[in-house]
């Protein structure tokens, strides 16, 4: 070991932007809602309604409203992001969580993407991939100018990278 | 020494071998065709079997017409096609492979198949055919200028005195010798000793080929005896253990003399050397094939042993290498157990000096009560987890005798058992100066070795059953092998240092 003291790992220091957490609750949400409207639709045209259609239904139905209320807030503590002059370090999850660590010179893209639902609540993700398939790391719900400034900074310093980074 | 700078075409003597190759391409419903139409009408047969000899050599003629090569502006270019022209350009600097195969018939034309492979794609630039000497002459060449051309920053896996004069032997590629390459000096890693072939019946990667050959042994009916007589009865019953006794004999001794031969055909005359910057292996009785990967490129080894092979201390070694389609480049085939581990060995070190600590027989660090609870209860998942509830269905329902369904069920525990246990004795890891050690596999056990250069990032996740032991699972990403090497229900206090040890900050 060339370390005398092994550490243990930080955890990463920036939290996502609040709007994701508003995303999260009203996506959550609507999901709900879209799942109680098929429900009612399928309880209107089916000519028979057996008493297992309910169960099956609100078995799909009835996890989603703990998951509305619990999950925005947990996500929100759980995901966590850093960016260090070596390293990617991200955390993620709320049942499972996650942490992810790419050192820096072993980064061969940087991708930011919006969906049109992260537009309505002005967030973006940003994905910093390697060369292997196992390892890409994405940062959910960073405010716009945030994430704009993340690629362009994440851009200058792997462009500085020599060789193919495998 | 031929030019590369001007169009080349195959040899000459590949006009014998394309029109087989075409022929293989359409034979099938050619044939399917013909004998259909055969059968109504047998004078069609007259005028379309000439017809397809002479159409076979024709688009083997079109193909060698078409097909040209050449090297410039620092990329290996092919051209092929009449119609559809097409152009398959490979920077040097980007080669990483260039295998060569000769099937019987081509060793008796003197002639061998090229195939350059890039490693970003799947896509294989293939030469059908060059002579030997070209072949070799071509491989040296695109080896030796790929090596010049790769940049600096990208050697840091492999700084030997070897290399760099291999380098400095190709710097000016028009003017290396015809094998310049296997001038340097070679370094002789293993070459097949018959005696292993005994540890071919214990590996089931050729049963697939047995299974459908008795497969279609199969589609022929036995005739059925008809019995009348109480006492012919007893004689068939009889007889019939003899068959079944005879037949599982049989099918026994015939696996182990098919594997056998296999074996010995498929791995004749191996050689694993390294040839300046690249490993290279050469085999084959019928077919010969030589495969070539750099040295450079090398990430670590796996030691498998498949439960089998485990039995009689037989072991498989892989290199995990980065850019290959596969990303695993089995260098040996079932040899003994000291054999993989020594090979293996070699190939980790190759040109650096071994370390103190030998990776492929460090004692691996446990994971706990924790981690060996978690192999038992994955262990009855796997058997019980899909037996007990058939059984139980098999029993409400009354299509299987209660005793046939608990009987199941016992052994599915046992087996579970046995999973669990042989999980948890292979489950473990090391860190070493160079490396990362993992151990793994269930039934099989199997020894990964990772440079801890070739790790490209960490993935740590916890589902809520680990977060009570307070354990994790360990992920080292890489480009080589799968490209993740896991380390299961590793306690967070050892995880968190590993990375941090290997990645700082």
């Amino acid at each position: 070991m060339n370390s005398t003291v092994p550490v243990a790992l930080r955890e990463p220091a920036n939290l996502v932007s609040p709007n994701a957490v508003r995303m999260w609750r009203v996506t959550s949400w609507a999901s709900f809602a879209a799942m109680v409207v098929v429900a009612l639709v399928l309880w209107l045209v089916l000519p028979t309604w057996p008493w297992w259609a309910t169960v099956i239904a609100l078995v799909c139905i009835v996890p989603e409203i703990p998951v509305a209320i619990w999950m925005p807030r947990i996500r929100y503590r759980v995901h966590r992001w850093e960016i260090t002059d070596e390293a990617v370090h991200t955390r993620s999850g709320w049942i499972s969580t996650e942490r992810r660590v790419a050192p820096l010179n072993r980064v061969q893209t940087v991708d930011s993407s919006q969906g049109p639902i992260q537009r309505w609540f002005g967030v973006s993700s940003v994905t910093v991939t390697t060369a292997s398939a196992a390892g890409p790391i994405t940062i959910d719900g960073l405010d716009d100018e945030v994430a704009r400034q993340v690629v362009a900074d994440l851009t200058t310093v792997t462009a500085a990278i020599e060789g193919d980074a495998t | 020494m031929t030019s590369y700078d001007e169009w080349q075409r195959t040899h000459r003597r590949s006009l014998l071998v394309l029109p087989i190759t075409a022929a293989k391409s359409f034979l099938l419903p050619v044939a399917i065709a013909m004998v259909g139409i055969g059968a109504q009408q047998p004078k069609i047969l007259l005028v379309a079997g000439p017809l397809a000899v002479v159409g076979s050599i024709g688009l083997g003629w079109v193909v060698w017409a078409t097909t040209r090569y050449r090297i410039a502006d620092g990329a290996f270019v092919v051209q092929r096609g009449v119609l559809n022209r097409t152009s398959l350009t490979a920077p040097v600097d980007r080669i990483r492979s260039v295998d060569l195969e000769a099937s019987l018939l081509h060793r008796v034309l003197g002639l061998e198949k090229v195939a350059v492979g890039t490693g970003v794609d799947d896509t294989r630039i293939e030469l059908n055919s060059l002579s030997t000497e070209e072949a070799e002459q071509l491989r040296t060449l695109l080896l030796g200028m790929a090596h010049v051309a790769e940049s600096p920053a990208d050697t840091e896996m492999s700084h030997s005195g070897l290399e760099h004069e291999a380098t400095a032997a190709a710097v000016d590629p028009p003017q290396v010798p015809a094998g310049a390459a296997t001038s340097a000096p070679e370094q002789v890693l293993a070459t097949l000793d018959p005696k292993w072939s005994r540890f071919a019946p214990f590996s089931l990667v050729r049963l697939a080929v047995v299974g459908a050959a008795l497969g279609a042994l199969t589609q022929f009916d036995l005739p059925v005896i008809e019995t009348g007589a109480a006492l012919w009865d007893k004689l068939i019953e009889l007889s019939v253990m003899v068959v079944v006794v005879g037949l599982v004999v049989g099918a026994l001794a015939a696996w182990t003399a098919l594997s056998v031969v296999g074996y010995l055909v498929q791995w004749w005359d191996l050689r694993l050397f390294r040839e300046g910057g690249n490993l290279r292996l050469t085999r084959g009785l019928l077919t010969t094939s030589s495969t070539t990967v750099e040295v450079a490129r090398i990430r670590g080894v796996e030691v498998t042993e498949p439960v089998l092979l485990r039995m009689v201390n037989g072991a498989e070694a892989t290199a995990l290498v980065t850019g290959l389609e596969s990303g695993k480049y089995a260098v040996l085939p079932q040899v003994p157990r000291a054999v993989a581990t020594s090979v293996a060995g070699q190939v980790l070190w190759l040109g650096e000096e071994p370390g103190t600590v030998d990776p492929l027989a460090v004692p691996l660090v446990r994971h706990g009560a924790a981690a060996t609870r978690r192999c038992h209860i994955r262990g009855q998942l796997a058997w019980t987890g899909w037996v007990l509830p058939l059984a139980l269905l098999a029993i409400v329902f009354d299509v299987a005798p209660t005793a046939l369904a608990v009987g199941a069920v016992s052994v599915a525990v046992l087996l579970g058992l046995l999973d669990g246990f042989f999980a948890s004795r292979h489950l473990g890891h090391a860190l070493t100066d160079d490396h990362l050690v993992v151990g793994s596999g269930q039934l099989t056990r199997t020894r990964t070795v990772l440079e801890r250069a070739g790790i490209i990032g960490w993935v740590l996740s916890q589902n809520p059953f680990q977060r009570r032991h307070d354990l994790v699972t360990l992920i080292a990403t890489t480009a080589a092998g799968a490209e993740h090497v896991t380390v299961r229900d590793i306690p967070r206090s050892l995880a968190e240092p590993i990375v941090t040890t290997v990645t700082p900050s």
